[in-house]
């Protein structure tokens, strides 16, 4: 499986569209100046900018190495060529995952640090009303990673099933938007004046839309980032037990749907 | 041993308009180890259909398939093969030794045996000078290649090759046909699809033909070859009497002394019982015979 991962790493490294997404980066050097702007909460801005902007271009990534990437193998019939070595369907779909994960890392940890120079320069030149909180930011920085990662995983799986790359595109992105809605969907239900208007089906499929999509409003720690709000470990680890119950599952959908895939 | 076997293998796949096509008619077959198989067919007979089906690409409608006795769907069956795909296709932003390398570390084989096999067959098949540029620059030739470099590296028992000669210039073909010969010499099994029958006829033990899913005709090669004798062309030098027939057969051209005649098979012990009698001189005799495309064409045209 290492060997795998190797071979996916090296792929995405050498891609020119992910080369292309990662010149968006340097649009961090201009963040101080846009937020200066501002006039006041440069800092906060700062820090919101910069954090959307990594979670922009992990979007991106999240999208174009999951959705493309065992498409683009069956489409280019490399698999033919690998599905004969002795390497399970399973070893290759969780190897060419682990890759893309592992990037999704590499990725943020450059993006992030970027950011932090970011908003660095931005609190030095307008100290912020309240200390900025290093350990937010960073948390939000890995939890935005964890988020798209969970993302990747869902458009790999789409495309082991699908044809083109309609679907895993399009079902990651409409994966992407609901999942981070569920939660505000699944509170706004419980509430007595949904249980009036809405329906009892609308209700059970909404319920059964959010334990099937995935959670993604506890990965986003914006807010505590930006305004230096301390973080909650009991709800991280739970988050990061969710990220791991998730990924196993879906994978391992996955895998079994890929097995039965006939190679044409 | 038995190398490759399938029994009653069968591949359906869904048509247009809910309707089934038979890809693959309850194909039985055994390939001996150190056998070289060739297994011809007209595009479309079914060939790669099989050959996807013994590596686990396909999954059977029913019937079985095995390398080296263990079953095609599991990936332990294929430790021991060295497959290259029709027109086949590599991750091409990899070198064509990191991709050898990535092949023979799935094989689990020690990096210093590795590297020096890897160095081995990329010289053999002359990639060695490209081994580190990407293969998308490569050529179809050689990109054919170096799916043949990758079927060596691990130096295996079976080599299953779907199309091996496909977009290659005569002198890889010349190359390829060295290779498998060589193979065949040091016992190893081979079993490759082509459809073109000089192929065959030049390095296959035995051979195997398929039409529109069926498998019509299996046999060695050289039966093939002594059962496609049709006649004999028979040059004699006669003293005297140049243009007189034997055994009731007329020569078909005279030149001097010379007299050149077609004879039947049948009629050949006749024919030279009244030559010998006749103390005529046996210049040349050159066998008749249909070749191995005239076989395959009767049994592909067959009603």
């Amino acid at each position: 499986m290492l060997s795998i991962v190797t071979i996916t790493l090296k792929g995405i490294f050498r891609d020119r569209i992910f080369q292309g997404i990662m010149v968006l980066s340097v649009l961090f050097i201009f963040i101080p100046s846009v937020a200066s702007l501002s006039m006041r909460q440069v800092t906060e801005l700062s820090t919101t900018l910069s954090l959307s902007l990594i979670s922009f271009i992990m979007l991106l990534l999240a999208i174009f190495l999951g959705a493309t990437s065992i498409w683009k193998d069956i489409e280019r019939r490399y698999t033919f060529s690998v599905l004969s070595l002795p390497v399970s369907r399973s070893t290759y779909l969780v190897g060419r995952f682990l890759g893309i994960a592992i990037f999704m890392l590499i990725a943020a940890l450059f993006l992030g640090s970027a950011a932090i120079v970011s908003i660095k320069i931005a609190s030095l030149t307008y100290p912020p009303a309240r200390p900025l909180l290093w350990s937010a930011i960073i948390t939000s920085i890995v939890f935005d990673a964890l988020k798209y990662i969970i993302v990747v995983a869902v458009a790999m799986t789409l495309a082991t099933v699908s044809t083109s790359f309609f679907l895993p595109v399009f079902g990651a992105i409409s994966t992407f938007l609901a999942g981070t809605v569920t939660q505000q969907v699944y509170d706004y239900l419980q509430t007595p004046s949904a249980q009036a208007a809405v329906s009892v089906v609308v209700r059970k499929s909404a319920l059964v839309l959010y334990y099937l999509l995935p959670n993604l409003s506890g990965f986003d720690l914006k807010v505590h980032a930006i305004y230096a709000i301390p973080l909650n470990t009991q709800g991280l680890l739970l988050s990061a037990v969710y990220f791991l119950i998730y990924i196993g599952i879906v994978l391992s959908v996955g895998a079994l749907l890929f097995a039965r895939r006939e190679m044409k | 041993m038995i190398a490759i076997e399938t029994a009653g293998l069968c591949k359906q796949f869904k048509g247009k308009k809910m309707t089934r096509v038979d890809a693959l008619k309850s194909l039985d077959l055994q390939i001996e180890a150190g056998e070289v198989f060739g297994f011809l067919g007209p595009n479309g007979a079914g060939k790669s259909t099989t050959i996807k089906l013994i590596m686990g690409l396909l999954k059977p409608s029913s019937g079985t398939a095995s390398i080296m006795g263990v079953d095609s769907t599991l990936t332990d069956s294929r430790r021991q093969v060295g497959f290259l795909p029709e027109n086949p296709a590599f991750y091409d932003y990899l070198s064509a030794e990191e991709y050898i390398t990535f092949v023979g570390s799935q094989f689990r084989m020690d990096s210093s045996l590795l590297k020096r096999r890897t160095e081995d067959v990329l010289k053999r098949l002359d990639l060695w000078e490209a081994r580190k540029r990407p293969m998308r620059g490569y050529s179809k030739g050689m990109v054919q290649r170096v799916g043949l470099a990758q079927t060596l590296v691990h130096d295996p028992d079976v080599y299953i090759l779907d199309e091996p000669m496909s977009g290659l210039d005569p002198i890889g073909r010349a190359l390829v046909k060295d290779i498998i010969l060589d193979l065949k010499r040091r016992g190893k099994c081979v079993f490759f699809s082509t459809h073109i029958t000089d192929d065959v006829e030049k390095v296959c033990d035995r051979v195997g033909v398929i039409v529109k899913g069926s498998l019509v005709a299996v046999d060695l090669v050289e039966n093939i070859m002594r059962s496609g004798v049709e006649g004999y062309l028979v040059h004699l030098r006669l003293q005297d009497g140049a243009g007189r027939n034997f055994a009731g057969i007329e020569p078909l051209r005279v030149a001097g002394s010379t007299s050149e005649f077609y004879v039947s098979c049948s009629a050949f012990n006749a024919f030279m019982g009244e030559v010998n009698a006749s103390g005529a001189e046996v210049a040349l005799v050159e066998t008749r015979r249909r070749d191995l495309e005239d076989f395959f064409l009767s049994l592909v045209n067959r009603p």
